[in-house]
């Protein structure tokens, strides 16, 4: 165990490594100003990090990680019942098939209006968006059981109580993970641009201000910064499979 | 109506709705499984041997004609019915002993007693070393005796089984086989299996009902009072019951 991790440590540092030097050949070969290589983007990465840099990166990981929060604990109880009670899906689905392709961030400017132009509406909106990328899996997850264990554990006198808890429950837990890995992407998207509309803090804004001064080395710090981000809420779920799932690793 | 009878079934029949209409499984099914004795329902793949068992256990309950457990309608969830299913229906995410404790915690029973019964039923099945592995680090037999562990844990009078060992290799089901044996000769328990093993219903089934494919219907009850006795498998009357059987089977067809 100890040792596979070493293993895989030693090779997710390669890997980045390999990125970072294609990343350096890449700038050396277009020579723009608009493409700094890793050397001087780190540089302002590490420069930046101690005063503003910091703050950004603390409040776009605050809103991330509350909207995905607040839509885990939305979705997956209704993707769950929507699963197992075909009469809720019935009602149910119809709304969800004509609101999730609608792209959320057309609502922007109705939650700004309503929610005021700080953390809340940014929230709202992540949340709008991650909440259909995690219910519309944990739905069919939760529909796919397998009806042999249903029924053996009915047998057992379960009721519907006990088949959520010890059936469906862990039964989406894997696809719950699979999802947020997938809606956490498309989380700092959103909040990137919620945060470059009429906004003075997070990461969006650094990255958007950075641009207008054409400070491209802030830029990239502001973009280290992101994908940083990004890089700690994979790990986070990672550890959150690895206790919530401990089955799937024996 | 018999006092010492367990199951009593009478006129049986179950259909399914299908989109073309009504699929009969099984039609006017009789027969009788005495207190403590054992039972083997054989026939080919399709004669409805699953959709009894679900009757049986209270899971199915739309079902013509009459079932008795115990003198009384079958009721869902009676408590001293216990019910294995062919895939043993363990889940993955429970280490072995939380898979055996689970009929308990869901009956609600304390957890000190909960402990001590699957502490019981463990070693009775031989597993007790076992008991924190998840069910994917276990052979086929080692889960099927999860699934009897469980079903034991009940502490049933009625173990109904949907071809318990098929899916084992040979040694490993005969001596899941002899495990069973030895659990219904100490406990006396009431054992109905679905099989379409000839050699599994004359071992295993004191009693044994032929059944023919779509939909099932009883052909035949046949009585097999030397199960349980010692070295059964290597006795003439169980050579001759089995090619018996066999004919029996044949006239059927297998349903294909």
């Amino acid at each position: 165990m100890r040792e596979r991790l070493y293993v895989n440590t030693f090779w997710a540092g390669v890997s980045i490594v390999l990125l970072l030097v294609a990343w350096h050949l890449l700038a050396l070969l277009l020579n723009k100003e608009a493409l700094p290589g890793p050397l001087p983007s780190f540089a302002a990465f590490f420069r930046e990090l101690p005063g503003e840099l910091w703050g950004h990166f603390w409040i776009s990981g605050y809103r991330v990680a509350t909207s995905l929060l607040i839509s885990l604990v939305l979705a997956v109880p209704c993707g769950m019942i929507m699963g197992r009670e075909e009469k809720v899906d019935r009602l149910a689905a119809p709304m969800i098939y004509v609101i999730y392709p609608v792209p959320k961030i057309v609502f922007l400017p109705v939650l700004m209006a309503l929610l005021g132009l700080g953390d809340v509406s940014k929230i709202a909106l992540i949340t709008l968006v991650v909440f259909f990328q995690i219910l519309v899996p944990i739905r069919d997850a939760s529909r796919s059981i397998n009806p042999a264990v249903v029924n053996s554990i009915r047998s057992l006198g379960a009721g519907r109580w006990h088949l959520y808890k010890h059936v469906v429950w862990p039964a989406v837990l894997p696809e719950m993970l699979t999802a947020l890995r997938i809606a956490s992407g498309t989380a700092i998207a959103i909040l990137f641009i919620s945060e470059t509309i009429s906004s003075q803090e997070g990461l969006g804004y650094f990255l958007l201000d950075a641009w207008s001064r054409y400070s491209y080395h802030d830029m990239f710090a502001g973009i280290i910064a992101l994908s940083l981000l990004g890089f700690v809420i994979y790990m986070a779920l990672d550890g959150l499979e690895r206790y919530l799932c401990p089955w799937k690793f024996v | 109506m018999h006092d010492n009878m367990m199951l009593e079934i009478e006129g049986l029949s179950v259909g399914y709705r299908q989109p073309k209409g009504e699929v009969p499984a099984l039609r006017d099914v009789s027969f009788s499984v005495p207190r403590g004795g054992t039972c083997a329902l054989i026939g080919p793949s399709g004669c409805g041997k699953s959709t009894l068992l679900y009757v049986l256990s209270g899971l199915l309950k739309q079902f013509g004609g009459q079932v008795m457990v115990e003198g009384a309608p079958v009721a869902p969830l009676r408590r001293q019915t216990a019910l294995i299913l062919q895939d043993y229906g363990l889940l993955p995410w429970k280490k072995v002993s939380d898979n055996v404790a689970l009929g308990l915690e869901i009956r609600g029973v304390a957890k000190d007693e909960q402990t001590e019964r699957i502490r019981r039923v463990l070693t009775e099945v031989g597993l007790w070393e076992m008991r924190d592995r998840f069910p994917s680090q276990l052979s086929g037999g080692q889960r099927q005796r999860t699934g009897i562990a469980r079903a034991l844990a009940l502490e049933p009078d009625l173990l109904l089984m949907d071809e318990p060992f098929s899916s084992l290799d040979a040694l490993t089901r005969e001596h899941l086989q002899g495990l069973l044996l030895d659990i219904w000769n100490s406990k006396r328990i009431t054992v109905l299996l679905v099989t379409h093993s000839i050699e599994e219903a004359i071992f295993l089934g004191q009693k044994i009902v032929v059944l023919s494919g779509h939909p099932g219907q009883v052909i035949d009850v046949v009585e097999n009072p030397r199960v349980g006795q010692k070295g059964y498998r290597k006795t003439t009357e169980y050579h001759i019951l089995t090619s018996q059987l066999r004919d029996k089977l044949e006239q059927v067809g297998d349903g294909s």
